[in-house]
């Protein structure tokens, strides 16, 4: 089956070189002719473990607690105590 | 005999009469680790200063106050684990300047063990990998043979063990990345029942999967550090609320009576056979011993490696979409706009393989393909797990080899995706069912290490590391390979 890498990588937010294309063409083919023999089966896709249920935290404040600063030394770049991004609204 | 030959167990005893000093200890594993690391490449990070520091503070505390068994023992850490203050690359450009302001919840309880944290371990970048060779930064060399890679994606911790430059350290396996390096490097690897470590500050890659776990050189060492790991915590949503024994203490080689499942899936066709026969060798041991011996069938394994790409791969497209050069991490340096710098950003931050996992993921989660692929892979997940369940009604473990074959060599794979995955057809169905499994070596195969898998229900670790007990008083304990 074909894949359309450039469009897959449009989706994800990648960009793919033109002389690299042709080897992900085929490394994204045969991947998805390995991936794609699967059996014939049919049920509700939506399981849960009812052995070993899960429990939802409280919804309280968390104690973990940490500054903006200590939250912002690893931005790339950083402005007056914000993240510093492109225009995004013209 | 050097310090960092010793094992965690005895090492343990050794400090806690004081025969030897933390520091003493740190010193002669950080220098291994420097002697031998321009071989096996097996750090990203070496936390010298921090280290000698904290062994000192050990130290100091030692006699004053109870000290946690592992204190003072120095343990490496996968480079996907947060570690506050210090760099968390996940060996990828994406991270290549990233420190957590924050620690893991494995990480809280290691200092609270007032373990020395000597650096941490490369990785294939996000985890996705079976060798290795995805790093960023370099590549990791197998100890038993330097032409050979190390498995994946936990290589630098199974390949620090092994070497002797960490005395224990922690991995993560989301389709047998502790289990397949620590067979390759000859090393024992335990990955918990999923919900029994939480994946707090382990940065995600397929979060229905992932769970850490300790690789260590022996099994007393691995049920210490496991012991200290497991446990609820509420900042993970799928942690188990429930108790856990000390497993190093009631840990006991004692196989009578245990039925061992021997499921045909994994000894048939693209298993190589001297791996096969070393392996069923040492189920005969146990044998001998008083186990027996249940032929089962898991007739789903089939469709195991296919079922786990699509999920896991989707799972990382979303998991990953938060690297987009924002709030932490690698930036691209010119753009135009805010889409152009994402995806310039993403571009050059991400390895090949993670790009093709992310690429798979959004395919499989596309509209008009979901249902011919996740959600077939989904109820496939079902049915190996519905086969488990039954099996583990006629046996107690079950014994596969951990690996199809032993270390292939660098560069052998790397070019071929879809032979690289293959590389995990032994061990992805235990992360699809969330059960635990440990790789336990087992003998050689020319000159290269065996790993004999123990899969068993959930919660049931005990069972699996007395089960790999017995097989380690058959063979003795693995010293650091000789380098």
């Amino acid at each position: 089956m074909g894949v359309d890498v450039r469009h897959l990588a449009k989706l994800a937010r990648l960009r793919i070189e033109e002389d690299k294309l042709a080897k992900f063409e085929k490394d994204m083919e045969s991947i998805v002719a390995m991936v794609e023999q699967l059996p014939e089966v049919s049920g509700d896709a939506s399981g849960l473990d009812p052995e070993h249920p899960m429990k939802l935290r409280e919804d309280v404040e968390g104690t973990d607690k940490l500054s903006r600063n200590e939250l912002l030394a690893n931005a790339p770049k950083m402005q007056a105590g914000c993240v510093v991004v492109p225009k995004t609204v013209e | 005999m050097e310090l960092y030959e010793y094992s965690a167990h005895e090492l343990s005893e050794m400090l806690a009469d004081s025969k030897v000093s933390s520091e003493e200890l740190t010193k002669s594993v950080l220098c291994r680790a420097k002697a031998t690391d321009d071989k096996i490449g097996a750090y990203i990070t070496i936390c010298e200063e921090n280290a000698i520091e904290k062994a000192r503070e050990v130290d100091k505390k030692r006699g004053k106050e109870p000290l946690h068994p592992l204190a003072g023992i120095p343990i490496g850490i996968k480079d996907n684990i947060s570690t506050k203050g210090i760099l968390t690359t996940c060996a990828s450009k994406m991270l290549y300047n990233y420190v957590p302001p924050f620690d893991a919840f494995v990480m809280k309880k290691i200092n609270s063990a007032d373990m020395v944290i000597t650096g941490k371990l490369n990785m294939d970048e996000f985890a996705m990998g079976s060798s290795t060779e995805n790093s960023y930064f370099k590549k990791t060399h197998n100890p038993h043979n330097l032409e050979c890679v190390p498995g994946g994606s936990s290589g630098g911790s199974a390949a620090a063990v092994s070497a002797g430059s960490a005395v224990v350290s922690l991995g993560s396996d989301t389709g047998g990345s502790i289990r397949m390096p620590a067979a390759y490097c000859g090393v024992v690897g335990l990955k918990p029942t999923y919900g029994s470590v939480s994946r707090y500050g382990l940065v995600a890659f397929a979060s229905s999967l992932d769970q850490i776990g300790p690789l260590a050189r022996n099994v007393r060492d691995a049920a210490m550090l496991y012991s200290l790991i497991c446990g609820y915590d509420s900042m993970d949503a799928t942690s188990q609320q429930r108790e856990y024994p000390n497993f190093a203490e009631l840990l006991n080689g004692e196989v009578k009576g245990l039925k061992i499942g021997i499921p045909e899936e994994y000894y048939g066709e693209g298993v190589d056979n001297s791996v096969k026969e070393t392996v069923l060798n040492a189920v005969k041991e146990l044998e001998k011993q008083g186990a027996e011996i249940v032929n089962i069938s898991l007739p789903s394994t089939k469709y195991a490696l296919n079922a786990y790409y699509i999920i896991s791969s989707a799972e990382a497209s979303s998991n990953l979409a938060r690297f987009d050069g924002v709030k932490y991490g690698y930036r691209t340096e010119e753009f135009t706009d805010l889409t152009d710098m994402y995806e310039k950003t993403r571009s050059e931050g991400f390895g090949d393989e993670v790009k093709r996992r992310i690429m798979l993921g959004t395919f499989v989660l596309s509209s008009g393909f979901f249902d011919a692929y996740y959600k077939k892979a989904k109820l496939v997940a079902f049915d190996i797990c519905k086969e488990f369940n039954e099996a583990f009604q006629k046996c107690d473990v079950i014994a596969t080899p951990a690996t199809p074959a032993t270390a292939f060599k660098l560069g052998e794979n790397i070019g071929d995706p879809t032979k690289m995955y293959a590389a995990d057809i032994c061990t992805v169905t235990v992360n699809i069912a969330g059960l635990p499994a440990v790789s336990m070596p087992c003998g050689k195969v020319n000159g290269m290490p065996v790993g004999l898998q123990f899969i068993g229900q959930k919660f049931s670790e005990q069972t699996l590391l007395n089960t790999a007990y017995a097989i380690e008083q058959l063979n003795g304990e693995i010293k650091p390979a000789e380098l």
